[in-house]
């Protein structure tokens, strides 16, 4: 085996569970996830010359997988669904297991909260990125990131019904 | 640091390490509280957000990088193998064109690439003429006088012999094919010259120059010294 393609199966073996999470509260699908993340490996793997440092490769990784994902939505037009469709698969992922309890109700409020405010949540929480590397990453101000996950963390309060009252008063500018 | 400084700090990086974000935890039992319960509340958002990875994800992606490699690798051999193929039917077909060209068209392109014979003006020895023919198999006759050049030279894949005559100053190119006998006799212009292609003996006459009024002489000329009857020319 090559040093190319063990190093390759290291990244795999280490990253790809972290990233198909990612990659799931990007897209909220599963099956769609598990492609994104395979395909997001595949380009990884012609550009392995590319990664430097081995200790960048997970964000290395989520650009590619963010770019991805990018690209399903250009090649994708958003399909409008109709009104029992959707009844019926909120229905279908609220009896999943993953989707009960606590944590149940967490995972709804997640894939119900805004892009903008799911996905530095998401690097901070999942990927342990600091406020600076998220800007960096989606390419806004360390400032605009925080606001972002103060915001994204008062919404999901505020939708667990423990909507912090006082909130408002702490909203950074 | 003050209570609503924390309190913003808590809400955009709860796991902050800032001394002063620390300090005033410490001091400070209210917002000491609302660090513990937003610390309960980051675990169970951990938690939510660690859905389970669907199991063999990694094998599947290495079967898939693996299969994907395997198939670019076939894609390249065939690639290799289609290009030799094709640079075998190349060179076929520029076999064939070559072998298909007429010789009218290899003796003026011939002519072209010896235009230098047609600058001698020294008259050359009959003997000389005589063993370039001995050469390619063909005993003359007789030798035709005003020769300034010959030469036994490759034309395409024929063999020829190569001669310029002159007369009063206008060379004639005279090419003896000695292995291909064409079927009729033709008069012929190409690329400014003016050509003549008789078979003669077991070969082929091609007469060249820039006017054709010495080519019925030069003919006559050839026909008594490889001995041969031809009828009229067309044109």
């Amino acid at each position: 085996m090559s040093s190319k393609q063990r190093q390759f199966d290291a990244l795999v073996r280490s990253l790809s569970g972290d990233l198909f999470r990612y990659a799931y509260w990007l897209c909220g699908d599963q099956a769609l996830a598990h492609d994104l993340v395979q395909e997001t490996f595949l380009r990884a793997w012609r550009a392995l010359d590319d990664l430097r440092e081995i200790a960048a490769a997970k964000a290395w990784l989520i650009t590619i997988l963010r770019r991805e994902h990018a690209r399903l939505y250009e090649r994708k037009m958003p399909q409008f669904a109709d009104v029992d469709d959707i009844e019926v698969a909120e229905e279908r992922g609220a009896q999943l297991p993953e989707f009960s309890g606590e944590e149940g109700l967490i995972r709804n409020a997640m894939l119900r909260l805004e892009p903008k405010y799911r996905e530095p949540l998401l690097m901070q929480v999942l990927g342990g990125f600091s406020c600076e590397e998220i800007a960096r990453e989606l390419k806004i101000t360390p400032a605009a990131v925080m606001t972002q996950v103060f915001r994204a963390r008062q919404k999901l309060k505020i939708m667990l019904g423990g909507g912090d009252k006082g909130g408002q008063l702490h909203e950074l500018p | 640091m003050n209570c609503l400084e924390f309190r913003r700090e808590l809400g955009a990086n709860p796991h902050s390490t800032d001394a002063a974000f620390l300090r005033h935890r410490q001091e400070c039992a209210g917002c000491a509280e609302a660090f513990a319960r937003a610390s309960g509340f980051e675990i169970t958002l951990r938690r939510a957000m660690d859905i389970p990875a669907p199991e063999q994800l990694a094998e599947s992606i290495l079967l898939a990088q693996a299969t994907r490699e395997q198939r670019q690798r076939q894609f390249y051999r065939r690639g290799t193998v289609l290009a030799l193929a094709a640079s075998v039917v190349l060179a076929f077909g520029i076999g064939m064109r070559a072998r298909a060209e007429p010789l009218t068209v290899l003796a003026v392109d011939h002519l072209r690439e010896e235009a230098a014979a047609l600058t001698l003006t020294k008259p050359v020895a009959a003997e000389s003429v005589r063993e370039a023919f001995a050469t390619r198999g063909i005993t003359l006759t007789d030798v035709p006088e005003g020769v300034s050049f010959v030469g036994c030279c490759p034309m395409g894949r024929h063999l020829t012999v190569h001669l310029v005559m002159r007369d009063n100053n206008q060379p004639v190119t005279v090419i003896y094919v000695v292995d291909q006998r064409d079927g009729s006799r033709t008069d012929f212009q190409r690329e400014g010259w003016r050509g003549r292609s008789v078979p003669l003996g077991g070969g082929t006459l091609i007469l060249l120059a820039q006017d054709s009024t010495r080519f019925d002489a030069v003919e006559k000329l050839w026909r008594t010294a490889i001995g041969n009857a031809a009828g009229p020319a067309r044109s």
